[in-house]
C-alpha cells in the first residue's frame, strides 16, 4: 500500500497521475491488482505503457530470491559473536551473542537482569573496543556503577572514559519516543553512533516491557500492535546491521512476539563483583 | 526501512484515517503540504500538520554518551537520611533523579522516612543538602505536621550546631522550621483517579517551581489495592504510574520516593510478607528499600539497586526523627506506634 507519486517511476507524470486518481487508482497496490486493459481504456492512456510502468512498480515493490549457499556465505562473514565478559553465561549461550539476532533476558525485580546488560555494554565497549548503544526505559541506568564495572577492568582512567564514550545512551519512557528512536537508528543513527568509536555492535533495550505494559490491558488494543512493531524494526535492525539487540524485559510478555533466545535468570543477588557467579538456566 | 503511519504518536482516529487514504509509511507523507494532507485523508488541517511533523521527527540526535551521562550523576546531588548507615549503604542517601520505593509493614517506619526526607531535602548547600522543595502526597492521611514540627525541629538544632563560617550561619538565618514547613506542599489524594489526575498535573507545579527536588507518594498501594475488582486494569494505570514517575524524576531531576504495604504471598505451604501490588510493580522502582523488624531491632535492607550491593542496616526512630542506633550492640529502639 504505497501511495503513486510523481517520479516513482519513469513515464508516472503529473497527467497520467491525475488520470488514474480519477479512475480510484491511488496506490502501488490498486495499480497493480487492477485490470491494466479495462484501465488504459478509463484513462485513454497506451495499454503498453501502463504495462511498462506495472512492471518497474512490482520490480520495486518485491523481494528476491537468495540461494541457501550465498547466505550461508554471508553468514559465515559477516556474524560476529561477541562475549558477555561471563564464561559460564557464554558458554550457555554457544560462546555469546550472536549478530543478527535478539536475545531477550528475563527474570523477577532485583534479579540481575540490569547487571547482566551492563557487564556486556562494559564488556563490548571496553574489551571489543566496539560500540554500544544502551536504551534505558527504566531510569535504571546508572553510570557510575558502569565506571565501577570498568574499574575492576582496568585502572586506566583514560582507557576507561574511552570505554564510557563509546556506550550511547538514550533515556526514552514511553513506546513512541523508543519506537522514534529505533526507527531513527534503523535510518542512519547506526552509522552517526560509531562515529569516533568502532561500529555499533550491540543495542541493548532495557526494557521493553516497562513502556509497554502501560498499554496492554483494559479495553485498548494498540499496545499489542506497538509491541510487535518494537519487535520488528529491532529484528530488521539486527539482521540489516549485524548488530546483537540484548532486549529485557520482565515478564514472558514478549516471549511469543520476537522468536528470541532467550535467558532467565535465577539468581536473586546482583553483586557488587563484576565477575558474579550468576548462576542461569535455560 | 519504511515506517509505518500506526507507530506515530498520534491519535488512533488520525492513524485510522490515514491508512484508509492509503498512506502505511511516513515516506508517503514527506512530499505533501498540509493543505494536500487534509484534502486526502479527510483529517483537519491542524491534525494534518500535526502528523506532518511527527513524520519528519528525528529522534536520533538525543542520546549521549556514558561518559557524559556519569557526569550529569556526579552533578546529583543525594538527599541525606541523617541515618548514616543507611546513608552509606545507599551511596549517600536517597539518590536524586531516581525512584525509590520503601516497603514494610504497618508501624516499620514508612511514613517516619518520607517526613524525614521532607525535611532533609530542605537542608542548606553549604552544610552538604540539596536545598529544595518537597511535594508531599498523601494518599492515607498519615501526615502528621506536629511530627515534621519535631523532625524540622530537630534538623535546625542539628545543623546550627554544625555552623561554623559565615556562609553557614547567613544559611542558618533562612533555615527554620517555618520555612521547611513553608517549603513542605501537601497534596491529599483520597483514590487512585485522584492520584492519576494530580501525577498529570504536577508537570505544570513543577515548572512553575523549579526548586522542588523530592516528590513523596505515601502509599502509592494504599489506592490501588481497592481497584481489586479489575486486575489487569490495576496492572495497567500502575504501570503508567511507574513510567509517569521515572520520566519526572530524570527530566526534572527530583528523587522520587514511594511507600508501599507489604501483602501475604503463600508457596508450597508457606507463607511470605512480600511487597504488594504484584511482581510486576515490583519492576518500576529502581530502589527498593525494605523496612521491617527483626526481634526488638529495626533493619532497612536494599534489596533492589543497579549500583548498590544488598545490605541490611539498623535503625531507630527517635523523637528527633529517623536516625543511626547509637550502640549497635544494645538496641534501644522502642517500637512507636505512627
Amino acid at each position: 500500500m504505497v501511495v503513486l507519486r510523481e517520479g516513482m517511476c519513469p513515464g508516472l507524470d503529473e497527467g497520467l497521475l491525475r488520470d488514474l486518481r480519477a479512475a480510484d487508482v491511488k496506490t502501488v497496490e490498486d495499480l497493480v491488482s487492477s485490470d491494466i486493459e479495462e484501465l488504459a481504456q478509463k484513462c485513454s492512456v497506451s495499454y503498453k505503457g501502463l504495462l511498462a510502468i506495472r512492471r518497474v512498480l512490482l520490480a520495486q515493490h518485491t523481494a528476491f530470491p537468495v540461494s541457501g549457499a550465498d547466505l550461508y556465505e554471508e553468514l559465515l562473514s559477516s556474524t560476529a559473536i561477541l562475549s558477555t565478559g561471563n564464561p559460564s553465561l557464554d558458554k550457555l549461550l554457544d560462546s555469546g551473542l550472536y549478530t543478527g539476532e535478539i536475545t531477550e533476558l528475563s527474570g523477577g525485580p532485583g534479579s540481575g537482569k540490569s547487571q547482566v546488560c551492563f557487564g556486556v555494554a562494559v564488556h563490548i565497549s571496553y574489551r571489543l573496543k566496539q560500540s554500544v548503544v544502551y536504551i534505558d526505559t527504566t531510569g535504571g541506568l546508572a553510570a557510575g556503577r558502569l565506571l565501577q564495572m570498568l574499574q575492576a577492568e582496568t585502572s586506566n582512567t583514560e582507557e576507561q572514559m574511552a570505554a564510557l564514550q563509546r556506550i550511547h545512551t538514550f533515556r526514552l519512557f514511553d513506546v513512541y519516543s523508543l519506537l522514534d528512536c529505533l526507527y531513527s537508528l534503523r535510518s542512519g543513527g547506526l552509522q552517526q553512533a560509531s562515529v569516533g568509536g568502532g561500529s555499533v555492535k550491540a543495542v541493548i533495550v532495557d526494557s521493553v516491557s516497562a513502556v509497554i505494559s502501560p498499554l496492554l490491558g483494559g479495553i485498548q488494543n494498540e499496545g499489542m500492535s506497538l509491541m510487535i512493531q518494537v519487535a520488528g524494526v529491532l529484528k530488521t535492525m539486527a539482521k540489516d546491521f549485524n548488530v546483537a539487540a540484548l532486549v529485557r524485559v520482565t515478564q514472558s510478555l514478549m516471549c511469543s512476539a520476537l522468536n528470541a533466545r532467550g535467558i532467565s535468570s535465577v539468581n536473586p543477588n546482583p553483586s557488587q563483583d563484576t565477575s558474579s557467579s550468576y548462576c542461569f538456566e535455560t | 526501512m519504511l515506517r509505518p503511519v500506526s507507530s506515530l504518536c498520534l491519535s488512533p482516529s488520525v492513524k485510522l484515517k490515514l491508512v484508509r487514504a492509503g498512506f502505511q509509511f511516513t515516506t508517503d507523507l514527506l512530499h505533501l503540504r498540509p493543505g494536500q494532507l487534509s484534502a486526502e485523508a479527510g483529517v483537519s488541517q491542524q491534525e494534518a500538520l500535526q502528523v506532518l511533523q511527527a513524520a519528519s521527527a528525528d529522534a536520533a540526535g538525543g542520546g549521549v554518551t556514558a561518559l557524559e551521562l556519569l557526569q550529569k550523576e556526579a552533578e546529583l546531588k543525594s538527599i541525606v537520611t541523617f541515618s548514616s548507615q543507611l546513608d552509606e549503604a545507599l551511596g549517600g542517601g536517597v539518590p536524586v533523579g531516581k525512584t525509590t520505593e520503601i516497603c514494610g509493614a504497618p508501624g516499620a517506619g514508612k511514613t517516619q522516612l518520607c517526613l524525614q526526607l521532607a525535611v532533609d531535602v530542605q537542608v542548606p548547600r553549604c552544610f552538604g543538602g540539596v536545598e529544595g522543595h518537597v511535594i508531599y502526597v498523601d494518599t492515607e492521611g498519615s501526615f502528621l505536621l506536629q511530627r515534621v514540627v519535631d523532625m524540622a525541629a530537630a534538623a535546625v538544632r542539628h545543623c546550627s550546631l554544625l555552623a561554623e563560617d559565615e556562609e553557614q550561619r547567613v544559611a542558618m538565618e533562612t533555615f527554620t522550621v517555618e520555612t521547611i514547613l513553608s517549603n513542605i506542599f501537601l497534596v491529599r489524594c483520597r483514590d487512585y483517579v485522584e492520584l492519576l489526575a494530580e501525577l498529570h498535573l504536577l508537570a505544570d507545579f513543577l515548572s512553575a517551581r523549579p526548586k522542588v527536588r523530592l516528590l513523596v507518594v505515601d502509599s502509592v498501594a494504599f489506592p490501588f489495592r481497592r481497584l481489586l475488582d479489575e486486575l489487569s486494569q490495576r496492572t495497567r494505570l500502575l504501570n503508567g504510574v511507574a513510567q509517569h514517575l521515572i520520566t519526572m524524576a530524570t527530566s526534572q531531576h527530583i528523587a522520587v520516593v514511594i511507600t508501599n504495604q507489604m501483602t501475604t504471598r503463600l508457596r508450597g505451604g508457606q507463607s511470605q510478607l512480600v511487597p504488594a501490588l504484584g511482581e510486576s510493580w515490583g519492576h518500576a522502582p529502581t530502589i527498593r528499600l525494605l523496612l521491617h523488624w527483626e526481634g526488638p531491632r529495626r533493619l532497612a535492607t536494599i534489596f533492589k539497586s543497579p549500583s548498590h550491593m544488598d545490605t541490611t542496616v539498623q535503625y531507630q526512630i527517635t523523637a528527633d526523627g529517623f536516625r543511626d542506633t547509637e550502640q549497635p550492640e544494645l538496641p534501644q529502639s522502642k517500637r512507636r506506634q505512627t
